[in-house]
Parts: C-alpha cells; sequence; structure tokens
C-alpha cells in the first residue's frame, strides 16, 4: 500500500448561489498536497465557480452567497474571522485570459511580493529570474525586464502571469482557470511542462476545457456536471474506465 | 532687457492671483473629487444613495458660475466672516469645478478593465492597494483630462471670482487678502469703459496663459504616459 499524502484543501458540501440561482449543488472534494487534480465538464459545470471559490474571488460579484465549508489546512476559509487577503497569498490563481498588468515585465512579478513588503532591490532581483525561470520564460525576456508586459504575445503573458503567482512565497495553492484555452501548443507544451515540476512545491488545480490536458496532466481528475461533482477519482480510472455513465460519454466525446 | 523686466513683472502681478486661486481650487478639489470618484466606482455597489449623488454632481455641472459666486459670497465671504479674498475665491472655484472631475474620473475609473482589478486582488490586495496600484495609474490620462477642464473652466472664471475675491488692484500678501484676476480685470475695464485696449490686452495675455497651462498639462500627461508604457 503506497501511503497517502496529505489532504491540502477539503470541501464539505459547499453550495454557490448567484442571486436564486445555485451554481454549485453540494460539492464535496479533498484535494491532496503536491497533487495536480484536473477539473473537467461541459461550460457552465460550475468549474470556474468552483475554483474562484477556493480563493473567494467570488466574493466580488455582488448577490452572491456560500453554504457549506471550505478548509484549507483544516482552516475554514469562509469563517468570518479568516482574512481574505492572507488566503489568496496561499492560494493563487491563473485566469483563462492572460492578463499581464499595464506595467513592465520586472513590476509585473514582483507585484505581489511587493505588497508582502520586499523591499530589496537584490531580492527582487532574485526572485524574478527564479519565477520567471520556472515559468519557462526568463531565457525570451532576460534582456527586456523594462519592457511593458503587455508587448508580450499572448503564450508570453500566460507564462509571466504563472510567474507572477509564482514569485509570492507564501504560496501554497495554485488555481488554473483553462490556463491554455487561447494558447498555441508549444506554449501549453510548456505551462503543462512547468506545472508537473511545479507540483513538487505547490498543490495545483487545473480547470479544463481539454479532456486530453487532464489525461496528460491530472494525477486525480473530477468531472463536474450542471453544478454537480458527477464522479472523481485517479486520472487512469476516470479515463479508463469511469463509474458513471456521463462520465463516460463525456470522456469519450459522446456529448460536451 | 528693460523691456523683458517690464513684461516678467507685468505677467508676474497678472498671473500670481489667478495662478494662486485656481491652485488653490484644484488642491482642494481634486482630493475631495478622486475620491468620491473612488468611492463611488470602487468602494460601493449601485445603491439609491449613488443613484442620487451622481445625479447631484450632474445637476451641480450645469449650474451657472453667478450662482456658485452668490453662494461663495454669502458662505465663505459672509457667513464664515473670511471677507473678499483669495481663499474665499479658490473655494468657491472648488465647489464649482468638483462636478466636473468627479464625473471625468469616475468615468476614467470605470473604464479600467475589471481584469486588472481580479489579477491584482487574487495576488493579494487590498482594495486599497489595488485603487492605488492598478486603478489609479490607469485612469490617470482620464483623470488629467478633468482637472484640464475645470483648470480651463476656472481661469477664465470671473462670475465666481469677483464677489468671493474682489477686485482689489494690490499685489497680495496673504490667503486673506483681496486681488484682481485677469478675467475680472477685463470685466472691469472694459465694462466701466477705462480702457478697451488694456482690457484687450489683458484678455490676450489670459488667452495665451490658457493655452500656456494646457501645453504644459498635455506634456506632462504625455511623460507620465510613455514612462509607463515603455
Amino acid at each position: 500500500m503506497k501511503s497517502q499524502p496529505p489532504i491540502k484543501i477539503s470541501v464539505h458540501d459547499f453550495h454557490v448561489f448567484h442571486e436564486q440561482e445555485e451554481s454549485l449543488r453540494g460539492i464535496s472534494i479533498e484535494v491532496k498536497a503536491n497533487r495536480i487534480l484536473g477539473i473537467i465538464g461541459p461550460a457552465g459545470a460550475g468549474k470556474t465557480t468552483f475554483l474562484r471559490a477556493l480563493n473567494r474571488l467570488n466574493d466580488l460579484a455582488p448577490d452572491m452567497h456560500v453554504e457549506g465549508r471550505v478548509l484549507l489546512d483544516g482552516q475554514d476559509i469562509y469563517h468570518p474571522s479568516f482574512d481574505v487577503v492572507p488566503l489568496r497569498k496561499r492560494v493563487g490563481m491563473l485566469f483563462a485570459l492572460p492578463v499581464a498588468l499595464p506595467m513592465s515585465i520586472f513590476e509585473n512579478v514582483v507585484y505581489g511580493p511587493r505588497l508582502s513588503g520586499v523591499r530589496n532591490r537584490a531580492r527582487l532581483n532574485e526572485i524574478v529570474e527564479r519565477s520567471l525561470t520556472s515559468a519557462f520564460l526568463w531565457d525570451e525576456v532576460k534582456d527586456r525586464l523594462q519592457m511593458s508586459g503587455l508587448r508580450l504575445s499572448g503564450g508570453q503573458q500566460q507564462r509571466l502571469c504563472l510567474a507572477r503567482v509564482l514569485a509570492m512565497e507564501e504560496m501554497e495553492v495554485i488555481l488554473l482557470d483553462e490556463p491554455c484555452s487561447g494558447l498555441d501548443p508549444i506554449s501549453t507544451a510548456k505551462i503543462e511542462e512547468a506545472l508537473t515540476i511545479l507540483k513538487a512545491r505547490y498543490t495545483i488545480i487545473l480547470v479544463t476545457n481539454n479532456t486530453k490536458q487532464a489525461a496528460r496532466v491530472a494525477d486525480e481528475t473530477a468531472f463536474f456536471l450542471s453544478g454537480e461533482m458527477v464522479e472523481y477519482g485517479d486520472t487512469e480510472q476516470i479515463f479508463t474506465v469511469p463509474r458513471d455513465v456521463r462520465t463516460s460519454d463525456y470522456v469519450t466525446g459522446r456529448f460536451g | 532687457m528693460i523691456l523683458t523686466i517690464i513684461v516678467i513683472v507685468v505677467l508676474i502681478f497678472a498671473w500670481l492671483p489667478l495662478a494662486v486661486i485656481f491652485m488653490v481650487g484644484v488642491a482642494i478639489a481634486l482630493p475631495l473629487g478622486v475620491g468620491t470618484a473612488v468611492y463611488l466606482g470602487e468602494y460601493t455597489r449601485e445603491t439609491r444613495l449613488t443613484r442620487a449623488l451622481r445625479f447631484g454632481t450632474d445637476c451641480l455641472a450645469g449650474i451657472p458660475s453667478i450662482i456658485f459666486g452668490l453662494f461663495g459670497f454669502i458662505f465663505f465671504v459672509v457667513m464664515l466672516k473670511m471677507g473678499w479674498c483669495l481663499l474665499s475665491g479658490g473655494l468657491t472655484l472648488a465647489i464649482m469645478v468638483l462636478p466636473t472631475i468627479i464625473r471625468t474620473s469616475e468615468e476614467a475609473i470605470r473604464s479600467v478593465p475589471n481584469a486588472y482589478r481580479e489579477v491584482s486582488f487574487s495576488l493579494g490586495a487590498t482594495r486599497w492597494e489595488t485603487v492605488l496600484k492598478v486603478v489609479l495609474p490607469n485612469a490617470l490620462p482620464g483623470i488629467v483630462t478633468g482637472v484640464m477642464l475645470a483648470i480651463g473652466r476656472s481661469i477664465g472664471e470671473t462670475a465666481a471670482v469677483i464677489f468671493t475675491a474682489g477686485s482689489s488692484l494690490r499685489m497680495p500678501n496673504s490667503m486673506f487678502d483681496s486681488v484682481r484676476t485677469m478675467s475680472v480685470h477685463f470685466y472691469i475695464l472694459a465694462c466701466e469703459g477705462i480702457s478697451d485696449e488694456k482690457a484687450y490686452a489683458t484678455a490676450a495675455v489670459l488667452i495665451i496663459s490658457v493655452l500656456l497651462v494646457n501645453l504644459a498639462a498635455y506634456g506632462m500627461m504625455h511623460h507620465f504616459i510613455s514612462r509607463r508604457a515603455r
């Protein structure tokens, strides 16, 4: 019997309501540390809502409320006394569309560390080099760090966004919301390669519309459908012997 | 040589009251206006109160300046016993240009893409840090435009100033001295038939001043933008 990795995030009967509509209907899942969890499902299944709930970005939407519990290292992140700012420093997010902030590449990467109070120039330089290297972007931009991040290509911008998340030293969990949906195959491959290396240090949750991508990189896979989690298990099992007929229909491409 | 000195002295006489008055006005209206715009755009949801505030500022923006002048006269000059002075004039101008600054700043803040805010929040920034580091820098050109409109309006302002800053011809020694701005000077010269030539000379200096201020502000704005976009 192989030893089980510790549980990083545990979600109990979690509901999300937007006004009257219930976008997530009772999700329960345990996310293991230092693994990549892939979340697949058709559009409107609640994958993104679930992801955004994990670092409480949904808080920004008006008329939204949640029920149930989300525990990060055993602490309820929706507890009134839980401070959302340090939470977001531990749980980072990569969006579907790469968004470089309109500032230099350097400033983009050190945005998070600067907020945490890192001022030392040498330290910032070191953070920039380390994060850009981990995101496979260093070689392409090392000579033009003062250039605006907006002038990078889409694939480069997405890796810049990844570097920006990696630059934060408190980071423990990385949430990725279809990070490769607008990217070319080479950029996609670079992101995927980065993820498989990064899981040694981080817990990664990857929402993807591309089932093949989940099959390639995820250790575990969850299948979402209309706000419910239909099935959750080892990626190999989900893609070869799914227990639920809806899962098997989806992964074999019969619908969705 | 002597001519240059005379020109400079004359310009200082012409400029100083005007410059101080509109600097007081903008110095008060800018933080207040941008603050209100940040509050409306970032810190509240759309409620009856914000709609009322917005409606109020729109109404204020359309009020003729003579009304502000009379208000400033009653409130600052008489009620607060400040008398005709630079400060009363500046405060009145501040109230007058506030709606313009609020509305243009709010539009500028609104036009900053939401994705930028989300990224900033997702990196653990507080709302205030997001406003300071992402929203305001990106809204800057719009805010500068609003301030330009405000300055343009206050430089040429006569009615709001004549009742609040007075029309003394002396050089002011403090904020509590009465002054005469160029537009008031023009008004008095022309209206009382003292000297048409001097009235139009004043008008020329005034128009050139407006042009210079605008050029300087646009130059500054382009400098900011190009520095950020590098």
